[in-house]
This record gives C-alpha cells, structure tokens and sequence, in this order.
C-alpha cells in the first residue's frame, strides 16, 4: 500500500537510580537518542534519523520505550541505541542503558510482544520471590492481568458502548 | 477543518495507551482516565511525592492496597499537587526517594501495563469495518449483510458495527413500507402530490423514464428523449412514423348558434391572412382549420396568436338552426388571451352552474382506480394534416389541467346571444403522428369497435353507450362506413396524398387487445393499394361529411374512455419525439414555432424574456475568458431580438434616406399619418404605462419632416429605454397573404427587368416600384415578415444570428468568385472594457480602505458602489446604440431558428425581417442577385451569403 513504512523499536530503560525514572520524559528520551545518533552516525545519520523519529509510547515505572522511526534507517538508529549511557535532565546525569527487545512494523505487533513480555516478567518475578507478602502481592497482579485478558471482550463491549454514548453526546 | 481532523485523531487514538511518566502518577491500573495528563511534562517537578510517599505506604502496609484506596491517593494527590506550590518539589524529592525498590509495585506496573496493552491490541482503532480487517482468504461474499458469514470471534462485534449503521441511517421519512407506498392508492395520491405545480400529461410516466422533462406553460413536459436520437427523429420524420403527445394543447369549446358565433369571433380574424372560421369546407366539419387570432377589431396589430379549429359535423346537413359546437385548439401559452378575447367578443361573462362538473383536485383513490380498470373500448378521432396527423381521443380527466386553478369557473354562458364557452383543457389527448408510416401504424394500432349485437350481456357500465349506439341502425352503417375508408387509409402511402386538414370519426376498441407481442415495424401493405379506384375516390372527395361525425362530441362519453395509447403506437414502429422535435419539425415545415416565433403576441414576448434570461445566466456561468466577448464581435443583442428598435431605426433610417434625396411624396406621408393613428388610440383597457409608450413613438411620427432629421441621432438613446418597456405594442408581422405572395415574388432573382416586366400583367403581380413600396410601408409602417433563408455556401445559422444587408461590394466579389465566402466583420473594440476595470480596481482600493478606516466610513463608501449595475464583461450595457448600422453591414433582422437542415442538406435558418429594410434592400439590389443576404452568428465575424425566401 502506499504509506511511510515504519519500524517500531520497543526498548527497556535499565537503571540502577530510581531517580533517573523520574526524569524519564518522552522529550528528554527523544532529544537523547537524537544526540546520541549524530554522535555515533555524524549530521547524515542524525538528518537520515530525524525524519519520522518519535517517542510513541514511554512508561516510566516499567522503563518500557517504544521509538518510531523510518524503516530505511532503523538499523542507525538501533546501533546507535547501545552508546547511550546515561540520561540526563536538568543537570542530573542518571546512568543506564536501554535494552531492546522487539523490532517491529506495527505498534500492534510491539504491543503483543509487549503483552507477551510482560507476562513472562510476571512469571518470572513470581519464580523468583522469596518473600511471602510481596509472592501475594505478585500473584495479586499476575492472577488480575490473567482476568482482566478474559474480560477484555466484555469490556470491549461496555466500552464501545460508553464511547458511543460520548459521541452522541458530543 | 482542523476541528474536525483533530477529533477524527483523537478517536483513533483513544485506545492507544498513553505514555506513561512518574509525572502522571501510576494510573494505568485504574483504566485509561488520564489521557490528558499523561502529556504534560512538567507536572514531573511535583509527582516524586505521591509516587514515593505511594511506594512507602505500600511497603509499610504490606501491599494490602485496594484499588479504591489507589484511586483515593490519586485524587488526593492531585488536590495536593493543586495546593501545594510545585517549585517546592524537587528538593523534597531526593530525600525521600527510596533506596530500594519492592517487586510488587514492579508487578503492579507490569500487570498495569499489560492491560493498557491488552486493552490497545483488542480494539481496532482504524475506521474500517471488521470484516475488512480480515485477511483477504478470510473475506466472504455479502460479509456486511450477513453477520453470520464472518468468523465467530468476529461476530459480536460486527453485530453491533452494523446496529450502529442502521442507527446511523437517516430516518425513513416514508412512514409506510415499500409495498404500501407501491399499492395503487397511495401511488396516485403520491403522483397528485407531485404534479400539483405542474401538471402531468397521462403519459407523463412513460415519458418520464425515457424524456429530459421541463417544466413548462403549468405542464411537466418531455422536452427531447435522453437517447441520441437528432438523426433518428429525422429519420422517422421523414421515411417513418414520429409520434408526439400533444395533450397539452387547449381546447375551447363554443356552442351556439352559427351565425352567432361567426359573428361574434369575425372580428377577432382577418380575411386578409387567409380562410376565417366561416371556411365552407372547414364549417361543414370536414376539415380542420387554422388561423391567426387577432384582438378584436385590432388587425393587423395585438396578435393574439395561431389556432386550429374544428367545427362539429352536422348530423344532418340542411338543418343550421340547431346550436353547433366549435372546438378550438390552441397553445397554453396563448390560453389566457384569447380565452380572454373570445369570451369579450361573445360577451359571455356568466359562469354556468359549473361546480356540479368541476375537475376534482382530490379525486379519490377509490374513484381513481375504478375509471382506470374499467373502460376497454376508446374512442379515436383522427385528422389528417399535412404530412402529420393527429389523433385525438378523450380521455378520463386526471386532475384539472395547468392553465388555470381547479377552482376557477371554465365554462361561461352569454345571456345575450347564447353562447356557451367551455374550457375543455386535458379532457382530450392529443397525438400527432408525423411521417409516411402514420396511416399504416394507425391502422395496425386501432381497429375499430365491434359492433355488438343484441343477445349479447350489456351490464358493462361504461360501455352502455356504445351498445345504445350499436342498437341504432343509422349509427351502426355510418360506423360500418367510416371503418371501410379507414381501413383504406391504410393503403395509402404518404399522409400527403390526403387533403390537408381531413377529419375522420372512428370509433375503436381497445387497441391494448391487440398489442403485438414483439416490437415490430409496420410497412405499407402492398395488397391495399390495388384498392385503387376507391382510394382515388377517397383522394378527390375526402372524407364524406357523415364520416367526420363521432361519438366523441358527447360529453358523457368522452369521461369514459381511456388511454395508454403510446406503448402500442411504439410497438408498430413509431419513434417519440419531445419539444425539440415540435421545433425541428416546425423548421422543416418553414412554419412559425408557438410561442417563440411570434414576436408581436405577448406569449411571444414574455417567451423571448425568458430565454434570454435563461441564456445570459448561461452565459455568465462561463469565466470571461472562455465566453465570446459580444462587444468585440459588433453583436449588440446575443440573447434576444430588439424588434422594437430595429424597426424604429430601420424607419428613421429610410426617413433619412428620402431627406437626402428628396423624393417622397407628401401624400404618402400623410396616409401613414392617418394610418398610424387608428390602431394607437389608447384603450380603456390597457395601463397607463402602456399607453404612455405608445404615445411617445406617435408624437415622433407626426411630427413634421424636418424635426424628425434634427432629432434623428438623438432618437436612439432616448428611444432605447422607452422600447424596452413598451413590450413591442405597435410591433406588427406581415401575414397578409396578398402582400407576402407579393413580396416573395419580388425576393426571387429576376433575370432581368424585361422578362419581370413582361410577366408582371399575366400573374397580376406588380412590378417592384417605389410606390407600390410605399403603399405598403403606408399601411404596415413597423412590419416584421417572415422569411426562410437557405445559405449558398457553407454555414449553419443559429437562433439570435444576425440578418443583414450585402455591400455592394460583396455582391461583386461573389459575382467575380462563385466560392467566395463572404465578407468578415472587423473587430469592434471595447469601451467597456475599460470601465470593468476601474470598477474593479474601485472595489479593491475600497476594500482596503474598508480595511484601513473605521467601519461607519466604509459602510458610506459602500453604498455608491452598491448602486452602481455591475458591468458583465463581454456584454453591451445600457440602452443600446443604433442597432442597424452598429456593425459593417447593414442589419436587416434576426433568425429565430436556425440550424443544419437535413432536409435540404445546406444551413437553413427561419426568421424576420423588418419590412421597410427589406424593401428598401430589394428596390437597391439589381435584378440576379436579388434576395441575397448575409448572415453572421453572434459570436462569429464571418458573414455568410444567404437567399431570402418568403412564405406565404
């Protein structure tokens, strides 16, 4: 068909700070890898990058990123993604790095794989917990995102149908 | 536009999580209520409190959180992020950010997250339906039909997908369902609502699938078919059988006696244009007649327009005390006038009881159906004419007709000489069959009744006149009569070979019986003209006199009887022509068009408003660049015949012509005098404006000889604006037959003056002298006439082209080059031109002035310009200049219609001409080239030679 084609990097910001996730902002993440670009690949990467770079999506609690950008030069922008070390804002220098773990086409396909990933982290984390108030707490999550995955049709339709009287309203 | 595209995104994304950042506080476990906040960067300073002081109680409560107790925090955070001062914030931040972080609030983020996600994955954000966001290998015929057809994980949501388009779709504003909107009552009721502005003809749906319709004189009308059929219409024209419904045309009846009612319309007509309504042969009601109308006592002035006329046959001649009928026929667009005239004339002023039989606007649907079911047996009346010959028939009134309100009286009855006036509009259809084919489909298509016999059952109502009829021996042998000559007619070849005008009474069943089940074509049965010694009798004598008698003239029947007459006319072969095809056919006929070629009746006139507003509209429509500029190619009037100011320059120009010479005779001018002032005293009936106008023109031609020069270049400004407003009211067209007979004799090339001269005494014509040219101009001083010009060369005229007459040098070069095309018409130049621009170039100075200055300084400016007539660029405004002598040549007159004649083969263009111009041009042309005029379109330079032809 005839559009931009894209390619979707969903990366996880790894830190020891927690302060550094705070700083963690779509804005501050995206002029960082811009940086970085045009100090790893020179001006043509950094101009090649910039067309069509976004931040589509940012949660700091988990440090999940999702960068856009255009599929002719995905491949700077992946290898450039290694060379960051730290994240900066207002002075502060956190240091991390940022670990990608799925390449796609589609957002779509980066949040299955999102879903997917998630899910085995939970499963993960359960494994390996000692204690026994956070194991509850834990299965607590793990056992509500199981649920909330069931009744995610149930809640398709609810929702559609509270969306439509929105509308309507509007 | 951004509005909307700005909705049309956030609905697209409103399921597309949001980003996450501590500043937004941990609020994806809550659902997805924060959209907004999500966004906003700097709310970061704030949040470290809530998220931290979060994470502390989590800790220290041992995760026991409820959701609620999350949601409480939040909306207590957020009151708290209002109330406290966020430049505060970040110094607090690091002392109590934690040192450590908990795996739950780690897996409360994760679960969080996934259900975002989930949430995003689940639901299609595009705005394409389910089904098309199926695979290709997946998708199945008729999917958005039918729910069933898609996969089942799919199902519930296209059900509701498709809830919602029928939700969407506008409300049904039919109350009914389709088959109660189809059944037969609510049909016609829908079909009454419909035509109430405009009336239908009964063939108004048959001709409505197959016709552009206009809507024109109160009917809807088929005006040309929607296929190609120019060429087509010809054809069957000329080699088959053209049909036309010609229901529309009025019909007035007068009943009387007959000397009454000869005197009483004698004025109205003049022996002068030909037979009267006391034509023995037509009074007899052999024959249809026609003639022009005029206002009583008024000729040769206030046309009132053409008619055609029938008088009832009498049923036993010899007997003329008894009332006679008068049917007279003629063009809606006439109706009011002469319906008007003749009820003055015949000083019918009372209306009759006529509510008793007034056509029922709201005809019930259960009286409706039950005329349309019941007759099966017609009537049919049929006259020849010409090479055209129509059918009338009667018909069951539908619903009054468009002339006139349904409940206005339409019958009137004199107290003096006891005339009754009836207006029986659309009690009739009206057919024409144009074309040598008429007679044979006629006879394929109608056969006459069977004539009942007496055991037979006679409890069909409607039929029971029929079979009273059959029980007379008289009627039966006159029916037997009239179905042998019209079984005759169907030997015969071409109409032609008929008298002109023929009536012939028939009374036939219902040609429905015998509609042939394929489309067939009918050719003349060659078995029939060996007929041949009956045939020649039927030739010589026409129809006998009984023959024309028909049941037709009662009333009683005529409500009966029915129609659906086209499909089996079409069926034999018949091709159905619209308004166009009255016009084409009416041009190869070189008769005058109702009501576009009577310039001097007022339909005429208020026809010729109409269409030149019709085009200027179109014209406008046209960007200036790609439309002809008319003031550069010298055309002062491109849209409609300045009748009026041609002949009043064309006489002042002759008037001129005789100063200089000084060679009128003073007696002539006298007799113009005396014959100007009988037709111009002003009557009590016409406004006071009116007779203003008419005043004007008389003073200036009573006025002694040597003003009239002086004021002669002053005449034409002054004058324009008067003849606008004076409608033509002393415009006149030459008909009388005598003079046009005439007149055509003198347009025809003469060898020479000798042989003119010499054949001259034997045909009793005159010679073409300056007398004879005066008497004429004496008694018609501002005449149009109508003339036929066929090109000599190359071209093909059309309506609104400019006559005018040949230089002599032109005549000379054609006469050197027989291939000479004609002369070209220098290019005019544009005065106003100029003016458009500073108008414009005002407008704009204005509008920054507007913009510049306060807003009460620009409203006083505005007003002037306002007031002032927008200038159209390419067009002649205001009155305009001399029209005779604006461009190179000479302008004699205009053409009405004008086009390729297939007939003929070369351009072929009807019109007028002003009388005194052509005179003037033939006493000036030699002898050969008489009658050669040129012709030029008005958007072309190129003039082009043409022969004028008079038809009388």
């Amino acid at each position: 068909m005839v559009r931009f084609k894209h390619r979707y990097l969903l990366c996880e910001v790894v830190s020891d700070d927690p302060r550094c996730r705070l700083s963690l902002e779509d804005r501050v993440l995206g002029g960082l890898v811009r940086d970085t670009i045009a100090r790893v690949h020179g001006t043509f990467g950094a101009a090649a990058c910039s067309i069509g770079f976004a931040v589509r999506y940012l949660n700091a609690y988990t440090g999940i990123v999702l960068l856009r950008c255009r599929k002719e030069f995905y491949r700077l922008v992946w290898s450039a993604l290694p060379f960051i070390t730290y994240l900066e804002n207002r002075g502060h220098h956190y240091p991390c790095f940022l670990n990608t773990l799925h390449v796609g086409g589609t957002i779509r396909t980066c949040q299955k794989f999102l879903i997917q990933y998630n899910r085995r982290q939970l499963l993960i984390l359960l494994q390996n917990c000692t204690d026994e108030g956070e194991r509850e707490a834990i299965q607590k999550s793990v056992t509500r995102s199981c649920l909330l995955e069931e009744s995610s049709a149930g809640e398709e339709l609810s929702d559609s149908g509270g969306e439509e009287t929105a509308e309507a309203m509007e | 536009m951004s509005n909307a595209k700005e909705r049309k995104h956030a609905k697209k994304m409103r399921n597309q999580p949001t980003n996450v950042t501590l500043s937004s506080g941990f609020v994806a476990d809550s659902g997805v209520k924060y959209h907004n906040g999500g966004r906003k960067p700097f709310q970061s300073q704030k949040e470290p409190h809530s998220g931290t002081s979060r994470q502390w109680q989590t800790k220290m409560s041992h995760h026991s959180l409820a959701e609620s107790d999350a949601k409480e925090q939040s909306s207590s955070r957020v009151t708290f992020k209002k109330k406290g001062g966020w430049k505060a914030g970040p110094e607090g931040t690091s002392q109590e950010i934690p040192k450590y972080i908990t795996a739950s609030t780690f897996a409360q983020a994760r679960a969080a997250e996934i259900s975002a996600m989930l949430k995003a994955v689940a639901q299609k954000s595009s705005n394409s339906l389910v089904f098309q966001t199926l695979p290709r290998h997946m998708r199945r015929r008729a999917m958005s039909h039918n729910v069933k057809r898609l996969p089942r994980r799919l199902q519930e949501i296209a059900q509701k997908e498709a809830e919602k388009a029928v939700h969407q779709k506008k409300e049904h504003s039919k109350n009914k369902c389709h088959k109660a909107r189809r059944c037969h009552i609510n049909r016609m009721l829908e079909f009454n609502r419909r035509q109430k502005k405009n009336k239908w003809l009964e063939t108004h749906i048959w001709h409505a699938k197959r016709f552009h319709m206009v809507k024109r004189w109160g009917y809807c009308l088929g005006e040309r078919p929607t296929v190609k059929s120019h060429r087509a219409c010809y054809r069957a024209m000329t080699s088959r059988c053209l049909l036309q419904d010609l229901s529309y045309y009025c019909c007035l009846e007068l009943k009387g006696k007959e000397e009454e009612i000869l005197k009483a319309l004698s004025p109205m007509c003049s022996i002068d244009t030909g037979l009267t309504f006391a034509a023995v042969h037509c009074l007899s009601g052999k024959h249809q007649g026609s003639l022009m109308l005029y206002r009583a006592n008024k000729y040769p002035r206030e046309m009132l327009g053409p008619v055609t006329f029938i008088w009832k046959a009498e049923r036993t001649p010899g007997d003329t005390s008894e009332s006679r009928h008068l049917w007279i026929w003629l063009h809606p667009s006439l109706k009011q006038d002469i319906l008007e005239e003749i009820k003055a004339v015949c000083q019918c002023v009372e209306p009759t009881k006529s509510t008793v039989c007034l056509p029922d606007p709201l005809l019930t649907p259960s009286q409706e159906k039950s005329r349309t079911d019941l007759p099966t047996e017609k009537i049919g009346k049929k006259r020849k004419w010409k090479d055209d010959e129509e059918n009338a028939k009667p018909i069951k009134k539908v619903i009054g007709d468009g002339t006139r309100d349904p409940l206005q009286p339409y019958s009137w009855i004199s107290p003096t000489t006891g005339i009754v006036i009836s207006d029986l509009t659309m009690e009739m259809n009206r057919f024409r069959l144009i074309g040598p084919l008429a007679h044979s489909i006629l006879t394929e298509a109608l056969k006459a009744a069977s004539v009942h016999t007496e055991g037979e059952d006679t409890e069909k109502t409607p039929h029971c006149w029929w079979i009273e009829a059959c029980r007379n021996p008289d009627s039966v042998s006159l029916h037997h009569r009239q179905e042998t000559i019209f079984e005759l007619l169907g030997g015969i070849t071409s109409p032609a070979e008929i008298p002109a005008g023929t009536i012939l009474g028939l009374t036939v069943g219902d040609p429905r019986i015998n509609l042939p089940q394929k489309r067939s074509k009918v050719l003349p049965n060659p078995e029939k003209c060996q007929d041949n010694e009956k045939v020649r009798q039927l030739l010589l004598e026409g129809v006998p006199v009984e023959c024309s008698h028909s049941f037709l003239w009662n009333q009683d029947i005529c409500k009966s009887v029915t129609e659906n007459k086209i499909p089996d006319q079409i069926y034999r072969g018949a091709r159905v022509g619209g308004l166009k095809e009255t016009v084409v056919h009416s041009q190869y006929k070189r008769s005058p068009n109702v009501p576009g070629d009577f310039p001097d009746c007022p339909a005429g006139i208020l026809f010729a408003e109409e269409q030149a507003k019709n085009l200027l509209e179109k014209y406008k429509r046209r960007p200036p660049a790609k439309r002809p500029n008319y003031v550069k190619l010298g055309t002062l009037a491109p849209f409609c015949c300045p009748w009026e100011q041609l002949t009043r320059d064309w006489e002042s120009r002759v008037q001129a012509q005789d100063e200089s010479s000084a060679a009128s005779s003073p007696g002539g001018e006298e007799s113009s005098l005396r014959r100007d002032v009988v037709p111009c005293a002003p009557m009590p009936g016409r406004t006071r404006q009116l007779s203003d106008d008419e005043g004007t023109p008389l003073n200036d031609s009573s006025e002694p000889k040597g003003v009239m020069d002086t004021d002669g270049p002053a005449r034409p400004g002054t004058e324009g604006v008067v003849g606008q407003g004076a409608t033509g009211s002393l415009l006149c067209v030459l008909r009388s037959r005598k003079l046009l007979r005439q007149l055509s004799a003198w347009c025809g090339p003469s060898s020479g003056n000798s042989r003119a001269a010499a054949r001259a005494p034997g045909t009793g014509q005159q010679e073409l002298r300056r007398e004879a040219c005066l008497s004429i101009l004496d008694r018609f001083p501002k005449a149009l006439v109508w003339v036929r010009l066929s090109l000599l060369r190359k071209g093909s005229p059309e309506p609104h082209t400019m006559i005018c007459v040949p230089a002599e040098e032109d005549l000379l070069q054609l006469s050197q080059d027989r291939l000479y095309c004609g002369p070209q018409e220098p290019k005019h130049s544009d005065p106003f031109k100029s003016q458009i621009r500073k108008q414009k170039e005002k407008k704009k100075l204005e509008k920054r002035q507007k913009r510049g200055c306060a807003a009460s300084e620009g409203l006083a400016e505005g007003d002037p310009a306002a007031g002032q007539q927008p200038l159209t660029l390419g067009l002649w405004s205001g009155p305009l200049p001399v029209v005779t002598s604006h461009c190179s040549r000479v302008l004699l007159g205009f053409v009405t219609q004008g086009d390729f004649s297939m007939a003929v083969g070369c351009g072929e263009a009807l019109g007028f001409v002003s009388l005194t111009g052509l005179l003037d041009m033939l006493s000036s042309q030699p002898g050969v080239e008489r009658g050669l005029v040129l012709l030029r379109p008005p958007a072309s330079l190129q003039y082009r030679f043409a022969r004028i032809v008079i038809e009388v």
